[in-house]
Formats: C-alpha cells, structure tokens, sequence
C-alpha cells in the first residue's frame, strides 16, 4: 500500500486541532480547504441534492486537498447520534467514487477505543506518540474554545471596533502554524496577554443573546454567516454552549443525556436524534438565565432540529423571549440573512429595554 | 422647513416619502424599480427636487433614512444618515398612524413578512426564507399570463360566486394547477379568487405559522392594493384587515420617522445633484486569504465612495488602493 496521505472533514476552527492531531502521530497531513463559496459550490454540486448542508461543505473542503495528492480521508460518523450524519461516510465515499476518486476513506465511529485503534492502525505510532499527539490536540481544542469564548465577551465591550477579531484572526493563524507542543505555552501566554491589552468598557450592561442548534453550524463561522461575529458587533454579548467539548464530554459521560432528558419531559419525551434535545434544554436553560434572545441555527433539511423547532417556537410563544430560527444552506443569500439579524437585533433591544424599566 | 426624507427600496418598487417635523408626509412616491436600483433612486430623487421646485417650498433635509432589501446600495449612492432594516421600519411607519397595532402583514414583490407588535414595539416577526409563492411577483407574472391588468386582478376575485381551490404551497406547482383548471373549464375570476384565497392561506401556513396573530391586523405592502387579497386574508382570519392610506409607502415614512427622531448634527446626503451623477457599482473577488470575499465597489464620477461585502474590513475601510490596480 503506498503512503497514506491524509486529510479530513473541516469544521471550523478545529480544523486545525484536527490538524495536529494527525501529524503527532506522525501521518503525513494535507488539511481541507477553508470553506468559501467556491468549494460550496463545488460540494452541493457533487453532493446529492436533499443531503444535509455539512455534508456538502465536508466535501467541498476535500476537494482542493485531494486535488493537491491525499489519498486517505478520515471522517467521523455517528457524531451527533441518531440523524443522517451516520450515513456521511458511506455516501461521501460513493460520491466521491462516482466522481472517479478512488480514495481509502475511513469512517471513525466515535467510540474512543475505536477512534484509537484505527488511527493507530493507519499510522503505526507508538501508544507514547499517540498519547502525546492526544494530549496536545486537546490542548489545542479547549484553547480554541476558551479563546473564542473570551471573544464573544469582547467584541461587544471593546473600544476600538474591529480589535478582537484582529486578534482572533492572528491567534488562530499562528496556531495554525504552530507544530510543536514546546511553543504552545508560549503562545497561549501571548494571546491572553494580547487579549488583556484590548481596551473594553467593563460596567456595560448588555443584552445577552443565545446560539441554539446544530453543532456544526453553529460553530463554523463560515456557514453560518458569521452570526456571532455580527451579533457581537451590534452590542449583544454572545454565548453557546454548543461545542465540541461539549459533545465529546457527552460521548465519555452518557449520563448527561438522561439529565437533559429530565429537564425537558414536559416538552419532549424522548430523543430526536442529533442534538435536538439539548437544543430544547438549553433554549429552557437561557429563559430561566434572562437572556434576551435566542438564535436557532440549522443546515436546511436538518431531521432533529426541524423536529424540535416547533417546541422552540412554543417556548418562545411562553416566555415572550425574542427567537430566530435561521435555516442554513448553499441557497441562502447572506442578504436575506443579514436583514433577519438586523431585524432580530432590534426586537432584542426592545426585549431589553423592556427588562430593564 | 426641516424635512426628512425616508427611501424604501425594494425588489419590484421604489419608495420616496418626505416629511416634516410633525410628521406630516410632505411628498411621497411609488415608482417601479425596473431591475435598476441605482437609477430607480436617482430618478426618485430628481422628482422629489421638482416637487420641491414647482410647489416652492422652502426645504431643507434635516436627515435621510434608508430602507428596503437595497437599502445599503442606496445608503451609500444618497449618503443616508440611517441604513434600517425593513421590519423595524414598518412597525414604526405603521405605529404613527395605528398605535394600538397588534400584527402587521407586509407582501411586497419577493418578500412576504408577519410583524408581531406590543406597545408600539416588534416584539416578534418572521419573513419567507425559500419561497416567493404569494408575493407581488408572483401575481404579477400570472396577471401577464392571464393578460388581465394587475390593477383589475382584486376586483376580478371579488366578482367571483364561486372561487375554486388552487393549491399554492409552490408558485410552480400552483401555476400549473391554474393552467390545469383553466383547462378544465373554470371561469377566469374563479380561479383567479381562488388563487388570492390559496396565496392568503400559504402565507398564514408558512411564514405566519406559529404566531400570536392578534387584532388589530394590517396589511400593507404593494399585494394590499389587491382587494382580492384582502378579502382573502379576512375571510382566512376570520377578522377584520385594516389596509391604512399609504399602505405601500409606509417602509420609506417609517425610515423617515426613525431618522428624524434621532437626528444627525449634520447630514450626510449628498444632495439632489447625485440624480445627474454617473454612478456604477462593480465587484471582485478579494484574494487575500481562504473566504474569497466578493467585494462590491460603489463609484460616483468614477471616484470610489464606498465598498462592502468583506468580511475582514480591508476593502471597506476607504483609504486604499484602487481595485483596478489588482
């Protein structure tokens, strides 16, 4: 078998996570393109039509690396549970086949065990080297998370618009280029400190805003349209539960399910698959914590969110909290969108306002 | 006189208002956009400036507001003191003549939106996001068909005894379903109500589902001059519609309120000298990294006024290259 050449399915940020994930255990790595209308386009075109959105871009980000010489593609399924996102793998591996690729594409269940013993399988690193490359992907994801987090209480508070997401651009440039863990440290120092610099006004009081739904748009700026950032820059302080670690603490601890469970039964009983229940628990979770808005993100065609949407309109109906729904896809035009924001974030201010007297 | 001039401009329609400080409408204009917005504004403008000019009126434009789905493009051509989304805009614009409105219906020519208002504030709202069936554009496209003058097309529903049922979920499907019922001998005024009751009844199915509809309801936009319509959305509702005067035009008096409440110590309007202008907007995609950006460049006498549509601020900031030198 000739060298495996590696890429994977791009989501957001962790991509780069991802990234050296796979080249600490020594894979040689060429990583998806960053998603843009072009390889969108070029993803919806192969895809099958009524397919989920991600699916579309997953394959898009492909393209470019594929076209550059990977050979291998490692893709998880089974990620959100019990939607279409199972399917990602063997259908991608079809599409990808019809379209004359012959590629060794390797679906990951996401057991850890599982996850551990193909990538070990494939790249044939020692279980120290896996353990360390383990080790120093977290470290990247949870600074990936805490940084983005950290940006969402800025970019309303900041003085000189624009600082945060400069630096939000530099961080994650130099992590990218990052490869060795010795630096990390060094790195995560820089940009803290960086961070303190920016010059915030700490007594405003803000109106805070939710992002609810599906984890992978919600969390990949691109796709959706760069929601945080645009509601950020309007004044409303952002927040989202919805994240990676999020998901993989739910992988290692089930039990949370059965707790989210417990908070909704007066509004859905039983899974949806994907993450439809804890977009209904954490809907419930910010009404109780007085937020001023929330912001359902969906791909188009979602099963889970689709399903739980009318429940999230009812709670909204209750509560008097102001609800966006935003449905996601390569036919959407940012105009459309960027009118619905705008909007919302009036209806948000008066929600405030209202609060406030 | 301070004055303040609200411009609504939408898919199908273009809409001038000036008011004055009592927010009396001083002047207002509905006129077809034509597929050029550009124009559709400068044009609007030169005959606002001869409406001032024949009815002598002492004018000066304390601010302007912009609104509509080109509201930026003609923020920047007109140099609008507020760019202000559509839904806003209406609720306001419709606030200062009913105050104690509950929902406001909107179908213009490709949108169609539900407001939900509580003391004089949108409090909720919701706009089609995939689907056109039922907005002014539709119906426009099938009055041509049926040759019948899209003025006449209200009246022509409302002399109907009998209207039959079209499905409306899809324009596609709904047109073919009309073609299928011509075909089958139904009389054109039958069809053509039960086309306004189908498109009434998609709206309140899709873009109103789920909302606290409450009395008073108003309908506004350039589908509320169809009577068919509203007798359709009554009949639907089972309530009164009320359509107030200056139904189509209340985005831009809105846009107009909401600029003269806050007003700017000095406006940015560029003045009525922009309707001989040569303006031209171009795009390109920026290379500088992975998202491609399209930027779109706004010239007027071939200098560069505006740009937008980046997403990192490089183009939009002003003092930059040339985009021809790329």
């Amino acid at each position: 078998m000739e060298k495996p050449i590696v890429t994977f399915a791009g989501w957001g940020n962790y991509t780069i996570a991802f990234k050296s994930l796979l080249e600490g255990v020594g894979l040689e790595v060429i990583p998806p393109a960053k998603t843009n209308s072009k390889t969108i386009a070029e993803g919806a075109k192969m895809a099958p039509e009524m397919f989920c959105f991600p699916m579309k871009v997953t394959i898009g980000n492909y393209m470019p690396a594929l076209r550059k010489g990977a050979n291998t593609i490692f893709m998880t399924e089974n990620v959100g549970g019990s939607c279409r996102q199972r399917y990602y793998g063997a259908i991608q591996e079809k599409v990808l086949k019809d379209n004359g690729w012959e590629i060794n594409f390797v679906n990951l269940k996401v057991s850890p065990r599982q996850l551990y013993s193909k990538i070990k399988e494939i790249s044939k690193a020692s279980f120290w080297q896996m353990l360390r490359a383990i080790r120093f992907f977290f470290k990247k994801l949870i600074l990936i998370e805490r940084i983005e987090k950290m940006a969402q209480y800025y970019r309303p508070r900041e003085v000189e618009k624009g600082t945060t997401d400069k630096l939000l651009f530099w961080f994650f440039l130099k992590l990218e280029e990052l490869n060795k863990e010795k630096y990390f440290s060094g790195l995560k120092k820089e940009v803290l400190k960086r961070f303190s610099r920016i010059k915030i006004d700490k007594n405003k009081v803000l109106p805070k805003v939710a992002l609810i739904g599906e984890i992978y748009t919600v969390t990949d700026s691109t796709i959706n349209f760069e929601v945080e950032k645009k509601l950020g820059n309007e004044g409303m302080e952002v927040h989202r539960e919805m994240e990676l670690s999020y998901h993989l603490k739910k992988v290692i601890f089930p039990w949370k399910d059965w707790l989210i469970q417990r908070k909704i039964n007066p509004y859905l009983k039983s899974t949806v698959g994907g993450h439809g229940r804890d977009a209904v628990y954490e809907m419930l979770h910010y009404v109780k914590k007085d937020f001023n808005g929330v912001v359902h993100l969906l791909p188009f065609g979602c099963m889970p969110e689709v399903t739980v949407r009318p429940i999230l309109e009812k709670i909204h109906q209750e509560s008097g909290i102001p609800f966006l729904s935003l449905s996601l896809d390569e036919q959407v035009a940012e105009a459309g969108i960027n009118t619905r924001i705008e909007a919302f974030v009036d209806v948000v201010i008066n929600h405030f306002k209202n609060k406030k007297t | 006189m301070k004055t303040y001039l609200g411009i609504d401009v939408g898919s199908i329609s273009t809409k001038f208002v000036l008011i004055d400080e009592r927010n009396q409408i001083l002047f207002s204009l509905y006129r077809r956009t034509e597929g050029n917005p550009i124009k559709a504004v400068q044009e609007g403008l030169r005959e606002v400036k001869n409406h001032i000019k024949n009815h002598s009126i002492n004018v000066d434009i304390g601010g302007v507001g912009t609104t509509g789905s080109a509201r930026h493009l003609a923020g920047v051509i007109t140099g609008a003191d507020l760019i202000k989304n559509e839904i806003t805009t209406h609720a306001k614009g419709t606030c200062f003549f009913i105050p104690n409105v509950k929902t406001i219906i909107e179908i213009g020519g490709q949108d169609s939106k539900i407001i939900i208002l509580e003391n004089k504030v949108a409090v909720d709202f919701a706009m089609n996001l995939i689907c056109a069936a039922g907005t002014g554009s539709f119906l426009d496209a099938q009055a041509f068909r049926l040759k019948i003058p899209i003025e006449k097309f209200g009246e022509l529903a409302l002399s109907s005894k009998n209207p039959t049922n079209i499905g409306s979920r899809c324009t596609v499907f709904c047109e073919s379903d009309m073609i299928h019922k011509q075909q089958m001998g139904h009389k054109i005024e039958d069809i053509v109500a039960g086309l306004c009751q189908g498109l009434a009844r998609n709206f309140l199915a899709s873009v109103a589902k789920g909302k606290n509809i409450q009395k008073p309801i108003v309908f506004l936009g350039g589908v509320s001059e169809n009577v068919g319509m509203r007798k359709a959305f009554e009949d639907a509702l089972e309530q009164k519609i009320i359509v107030p005067k200056y139904n189509t035009i209340l985005g831009a008096f809105g846009a107009a309120v909401l600029i003269k409440e806050n007003p700017p110590q000095k406006t940015k309007f560029l003045g009525f000298g922009i309707s001989d202008k040569d303006i031209k907007c171009t795009s390109f995609h920026c290379k500088g990294c992975p998202n491609q950006c399209e930027v779109i460049e706004a010239r007027i006498d071939g200098k560069v006024v505006a740009r937008w549509g980046d997403r990192c601020g490089k183009w939009s900031g002003l003092n930059i290259i040339d985009s021809n030198e790329i």
